[in-house]
């Protein structure tokens, strides 16, 4: 999230698209009934079904799953041409005056560059660069040059009418046109539209660029980097912010550095290739140094490129979760940690997964209760004399039986004290990975392959006469210090080059950092101290980076300094000096002289993260399927493409065998849409909340939600069982009947939708069938994410019923 | 027949069950007939069940929005849990599954009594090839076996150069998924060890 | 000062946390339930269950509406519960609570004659049949929280939206008569106002009170507004008389509970609103 959940009350208006928040994020709600009782806030929601915050909605738009890509520039669209996006916002602080290579074309759904080779396709982004003039981007701050990114933007939306718009997506065309009018007035200086989703962008193959589209459209509105407007993500899981932060994805290493792989054997190939030369990623180097001084202390020096070589290389190609479980169903995969995480009910086509799972030679599952991943080889319908896994289960402890800290959605590190202890021989997941490496280590003393990374490793978290590592003493590490006396670093900006600093995790820098005034762990601090009444509460816990509340702060104010809303001032230039209500994300004083930095030079440099300074209506680089998002339709679908002859994304990311498994277009077996959701009583996959007792009396059974109208053309009665079925496999489970779901009108024809909650698996107090083993196995190219949001299903009530 | 008042009523019933436990204390009952707020009665209810508790301040464990939330605890157990009013996230609010977080651990029993929620799983347990069931073992014997199979498993598939001759030092026969329900320090030393061994394969939740 | 809650029904997003905070609070045990049309299981209060959110999905023309109400004892301001029972086993506090006895002060007067349950007309106390020694159950207002400074009703404390108000029942009557001034959505009542001779909770909603499981109508006619100790006392003096058919009495009423139980799981079934 740019903002964060406490700055929902200074929101304008609420767009509400593949969110729902009352299930989700209740919080959320909170925070939007207080925008509206003080601003008279508006909240729209668009998603398939009607949820319970829809039911909260002002305008409730309904769209067919998959086609948020095209509802996002609908938008756009009329911003532009009844000229109601933010101008000035839009010149000074996105590329919208850069201009585009002469070279660069897009046709009937495909970008320029695409390339195939055996079968698969790829884009080559060198005709979607900028044009140069020696090292200078070229610019039309007028924005009437054909080639400028906003003529191209333009051209671009401009195919993306109402009408076209409310025929892909389904939409009514009133409720369309009114959710247009009331989003585009936040185009204004002194409103701020926030626009939060949440998985219903994420999870389709062209996820990424749903996300991108949302960002258009906030960077067009002038609504990032204000106090209530920003691209807030509402993240899932208590820590998945912070996991992510830690980098528990293959192709990072702590602090959203690239992992290295066969591209950057050697640390001169890694700075020469991800250290960019502009943008604050030019400091990367520091930050990987410093973690290499922090993992591998006195071992890691500059001659030895700081052990650079002791990290594995990854291929440079998918190592995801669904890369992960097509290896393993192929026998490529022996060993399987399953820590915290149960795939036999939470991946896509889970069905198969818990096959996969029998490939293995042995498991480690560490969990609170039994999942069904730990106990995939005595599920239903297998014979467990048949598997030979071998498998261990570590009784872990909750989140109140241990201490440490979690990132929530709004980036804030906030400490966990410890209540009880651990029931048992259940032990912190900190003791479990400290003894496991040990053990290890242990094995490997009398020798083994490649022991250097192994036996160097700093791995020095005891404490004398204590069972449980010193957690301290691991926070200290990922806060970062100086090597010379290991005092603390209280900002990243400390961070050398030179070996003297060592810090694992560089966006933690500051977070263990003891408060002058409050003499506690920035993360521990509980000050409710808000002087601008703005809701930053800089004082409580600790935001990364640097504390900072509202990312890309310098877009609140215009190119002199003067906040466009001077009633949400979060930084202010008042002629001599800067006014900092929040940590100033831009160059703000010189770091030798400690001098103010008029605002002109930050003007140009206010999105510090991006080499060319400003926010990317226009993304030359970092896409893998398109400098702008493109309508495609998801894998299953039922219709054609209407905007292009292009069905599908070129470049989704898809599997093979097993998982290759998709219905073709249209396909009369399986005429639904499904869709599927979590609901506010459970869980994820429900391996903790399926076991609270309480929560599944509230929420017992697994079902499927389908409108009145086909309840009545199926002989189906509420509660009546019901088999849902895709082209992968089929479940059994119990008809919810509501109106909820209603069929939308594409095209011409009315289209069903089926609701699928994901919460169920065969294990817990409240059993039930698995939505995910009816999920498709295809992703995102960017981001690797299944498309669980959208693929095609048939129902019929079970026999016998 | 004369017409009952309500004290009749009582007297009435009361003469007719004499002797009976039914109605003792009864006297002690006001008079039922005043609706007049001041009449009502009061009653003394002790201290609330957390006063003696000890209090935790915590972050919940399910969705992202970090709210804030006290554990009451008694011993082992833990007796309820509230929203923290403090913490700007849900200023003392919660949804259902933070309150009910407690469950992960105390669960109340049909006599209303606090016990361990019997379905957590607080033994190592190891289940060997072909086998129906688990088998309890402990914690030193799990940690070296475990190591064993990491080595085996390492070592057997351990690349140091790809094919291309390019050193990579990884192995790619070992995979971890988790989590985002563990501490940002859990998650880094995680991380540590696993790019120690080699590992590439990691993923977790944010992918799904 | 007697105490109410305030309930906006417009507020509510159907999170649940108020029966989870109930059950943590109170100690209640959870167990086994199945499906509900409407996601509201276990779909009724029980014994175990003293507060639930009950869910209506109500389509206006092309409109859909989903409210999520709350219920849990009125705690009626001349409770029939109390009047009903002839060993005072319930009692209406000065603070505003109707508390039952038995449980909460350890007075065992309860005979299980369940009266009570018959004499609510919200249909709110429930007996623990599953119990050797049975007590009738309800929500007690939290009245040990009450009665502590600083604290409110596990419910109102857990509450995100706002949907629920604690404060003196008068302060609440006016701030619901201002919230439905304010804004035309608002139906003009207030349900507990004047309902059975008033509550000490209240309702505004902006769907009509009798779509959201309210009764409004009672035999045709819209409900008292007298209290109901005001009439069954015309019934309940007879009581000595039929004292000894206590049997045939006990039997009737198990079959009157039953069927209630199972009128309630009927009319989950979802039936689209007539339009127009």
């Amino acid at each position: 999230m740019t903002n964060s959940f406490t700055d929902y009350k200074n929101s304008d208006v609420f767009l509400m698209i593949g969110a729902n928040p009352a299930e989700n994020h209740p919080q959320v709600m909170r925070f939007a009934g207080i925008a509206a009782a003080k601003r008279g806030a508006k909240i729209i929601v668009v998603d398939p079904r009607f949820t319970k915050t829809a039911a909260k909605a002002d305008i409730y738009a309904p769209i067919r799953p998959g086609t948020d890509i095209a509802f996002l520039y609908g938008i756009m669209n009329y911003a532009i041409e009844n000229n109601l996006y933010f101008h000035d916002y839009v010149v000074n602080y996105t590329n919208a005056s850069f201009l585009v290579s002469p070279e660069y074309g897009f046709s009937d759904g495909l970008f320029t560059g695409l390339t195939e080779k055996d079968g698969n396709f790829s884009y080559d982004t060198k005709t979607w660069q900028y044009q140069t003039d020696g090292a200078n981007i070229k610019k039309d701050p007028t924005l009437q040059d054909p080639q400028c990114v906003f003529q191209i933007l333009k051209r671009h939306v401009s195919r993306y009418d109402i009408k076209t718009v409310c025929n892909i997506t389904g939409t009514p065309e009133d409720v369309y046109r009114k959710v247009c009018e009331l989003y585009c007035s936040t185009g204004k200086p002194d409103k701020a539209g926030n626009l939060l989703y949440a998985m219903g962008i994420t999870q389709h193959t062209y996820g990424g660029q749903n996300v991108r589209a949302t960002a258009m459209l906030q960077l067009l509105l002038g609504n990032i980097g204000i106090a209530g407007g920003g691209v807030n993500a509402q993240r899932g899981e208590s820590n998945v912010q912070g996991s992510t932060d830690q980098a528990m994805l293959y192709h990072y290493i702590p602090g959203y550095n690239p992992c290295p792989d066969v591209n950057t054997p050697t640390l001169k190939d890694y700075i020469e290739k991800q250290v960019p030369k502009t943008s604050y990623w030019s400091n990367r180097n520091k930050f990987i140094i410093s973690m290499l001084k922090a993992w591998f202390g006195d071992k890691a020096t500059a001659e030895n490129d700081f052990c650079y070589g002791w990290l594995p290389k990854h291929t440079g190609k998918d190592h995801s979760h669904m890369a992960i479980f097509q290896a393993m169903a192929e026998g490529k995969i022996k060993g399987f940690f399953a820590w915290g995480q149960n795939p036999a009910v939470g991946g896509p086509l889970a069905s198969r997964t818990r096959d996969a799972l029998a490939k293995l030679d042995w498991m480690v599952g560490v969990d609170l209760f039994e999942t069904e991943t730990v106990s995939f080889w005595k599920r239903p319908g297998v014979n467990p004399a048949d598997i030979k896994t071998e498998v261990f289960l570590l009784p872990t402890a909750m989140s109140y039986e241990k201490e440490g800290t979690v990132a929530n959605s709004s980036r804030w590190i906030q400490w966990r004290w410890k209540a009880v202890e651990p029931p048992g021989e259940a032990k912190s997941d900190l003791w479990i990975a400290d003894r496991i490496f040990k053990a290890i280590r242990k094995e490997y003393q009398a020798g083994g392959k490649f022991t250097d990374p192994i036996l160097n490793m700093v791995w020095d978290y005891d404490v004398p006469g204590h069972d449980e590592p010193d957690i301290m003493k691991v926070g200290r590490e990922m806060n970062g210090y100086l090597v010379a006396d290991g005092s603390l670093l209280d900002s990243f900006a400390k961070l050398k080059e030179d070996g003297s600093t060592a810090c694992g995790v560089w966006i933690y820098a500051g977070y263990m950092f003891v408060d002058p005034a409050l003499k506690v762990p920035a993360c521990q601090r509980r000050s409710r101290e808000d002087k601008t009444g703005l809701g930053l509460f800089p004082k409580w816990s600790f935001a990364w980076p640097a504390n900072r509340r509202i990312v890309y702060n310098r877009c609140s104010a215009d190119p002199a300094g003067k906040p466009w809303d001077p009633a949400k001032t979060l930084v202010a230039w008042d002629g001599t000096q800067w006014i900092t209500n929040d940590v100033p994300d831009f160059g703000f004083k010189d770091a030798n002289t400690g001098a103010f930095i008029p605002p002109n030079i930050s003007a140009s440099n206010c999105f510090i993260m991006n080499t060319e300074g400003v926010g990317r209506l226009f993304a030359p680089t970092g896409m893998k399927d398109g400098p702008l998002p493109e309508h495609y339709e998801p894998i299953e679908s039922p219709v054609k493409n209407l905007i292009s002859k292009q069905q599908n994304n070129p470049v989704a990311a898809r599997y093979k065998g097993d998982f290759a498994k998709v219905a073709h277009t249209a396909s009369p077996e399986f005429p639904y849409i499904a869709t599927t959701h979590r609901l506010v009583e459970h869980y994820q996959s429900g391996a903790v909340t399926r076991n609270c007792p309480t929560l599944a009396e509230f929420m017992p059974e697994m079902f499927a939600t389908i409108s009145p109208g086909l309840a009545k053309k199926l002989g189906v009665k509420p509660g009546d069982l019901i088999v849902v079925s895709t082209v992968r496999g089929e479940i059994t489970c119990k008809a919810n009947v509501l109106p909820i779901v209603k069929p939308l009108k594409v095209n011409g024809s009315e289209i069903e939708i089926v609701g699928l909650p994901w919460h169920w698996g065969y294990q817990g107090l409240a059993p039930g069938s698995t939505a995910n083993d009816l999920t498709p196995f295809v992703g995102d190219p960017n981001t690797m994410i299944p498309e669980y949001k959208a693929f095609l299903c048939n129902v019929k009530k079970a026999s016998g019923h | 027949m004369r017409k009952l008042s309500r004290r009749d009523f009582l007297r009435y019933l009361g003469l007719g069950t004499a002797g009976t436990a039914l109605l003792e204390g009864v006297s002690a009952v006001p008079a039922l007939a005043s609706t007049a707020e001041d009449k009502l009665p009061s009653f003394d209810m002790g201290p609330v069940k957390i006063k003696k508790a000890k209090e935790t301040p915590s972050v919940c464990a399910f969705c992202g929005c970090g709210c804030g939330l006290i554990v009451y605890s008694e011993g082992d157990r833990v007796i309820h849990i509230e929203g923290d009013p403090d913490n700007p996230n849900n200023e003392g609010s919660m949804c259902c599954k933070g309150i009910a977080l407690g469950e992960a651990n105390t669960i109340v029993d049909p006599k209303r009594k606090r016990t361990l929620n019997k379905q957590r799983v607080t033994e190592v347990l190891y289940r060997a090839p072909g086998s129906s069931k688990w088998e309890k073992k402990s914690w030193d014997w799990a940690l070296a076996e475990i190591a064993k199979r990491v080595k085996k498993t390492r070592d057997e598939s351990f690349e140091e150069r790809d094919d291309k001759g390019i050193p990579v030092n990884r192995t790619q026969a070992i995979a971890h998924l988790g989590s985002a329900s563990v501490d940002n320090e859990e998650n880094y030393i995680m991380h540590k060890m696993l790019r120690a061994l080699g590992v590439v394969n990691i993923d977790h939740h944010a992918r799904l | 000062m007697s105490k109410g809650v305030l309930v906006d029904v417009t507020r509510c997003i159907g999170c649940k946390s108020c029966a989870v905070s109930c059950k943590t609070w109170n100690d209640l045990p959870s167990k086994t339930s199945t499906f509900t049309n409407n996601w509201d299981s276990p779909g009724k209060v029980t014994a175990d269950a003293w507060t639930i959110i009950t869910s209506f999905v109500i389509e206006q023309g092309d409109q859909i509406k989903w409210r999520f109400v709350k219920r849990q004892c009125m705690h009626c301001n001349e409770p029939a519960c109390e009047s009903a029972c002839f060993t005072h086993s319930f009692v209406k506090t000065k603070e505003g609570a109707v508390i039952y006895k038995p449980t909460e002060l350890k007075q065992d007067y309860c005979v299980g004659c369940r009266y009570c349950m018959i004499a609510c007309p919200f249909g709110i106390p429930s007996f623990q049949w599953d119990k050797a020694f049975p007590y009738v159950q309800k929500c007690r207002f939290c009245y040990d929280r009450m009665k502590e400074q600083g604290l409110q009703p596990a419910c109102v404390t857990s509450c995100p939206t706002q949907t629920l108000l604690f404060g003196d029942r008068d302060k609440l009557l006016k701030e619901a008569w201002d919230r439905i001034n304010r804004d035309q959505r608002y139906v003009k009542h207030v349900y507990g106002e004047k309902e059975y001779g008033g509550t000490s909770w209240l309702y505004i909603s902006d769907v009509p009170f009798d779509k959201i499981g309210f009764r409004t109508e009672a035999y045709g006619k819209p409900v008292s507004q007298k209290s109901i100790p005001s009439y069954t006392w015309d019934v309940l003096k007879w009581t000595p008389y039929i004292f000894f058919g206590w049997g045939a009495i006990l039997t009737a009423m198990r079959a009157y509970t039953k069927r209630r139980a199972q009128v309630h799981d009927e009319s989950e079934l979802y039936e689209p609103e007539k339009k127009g």
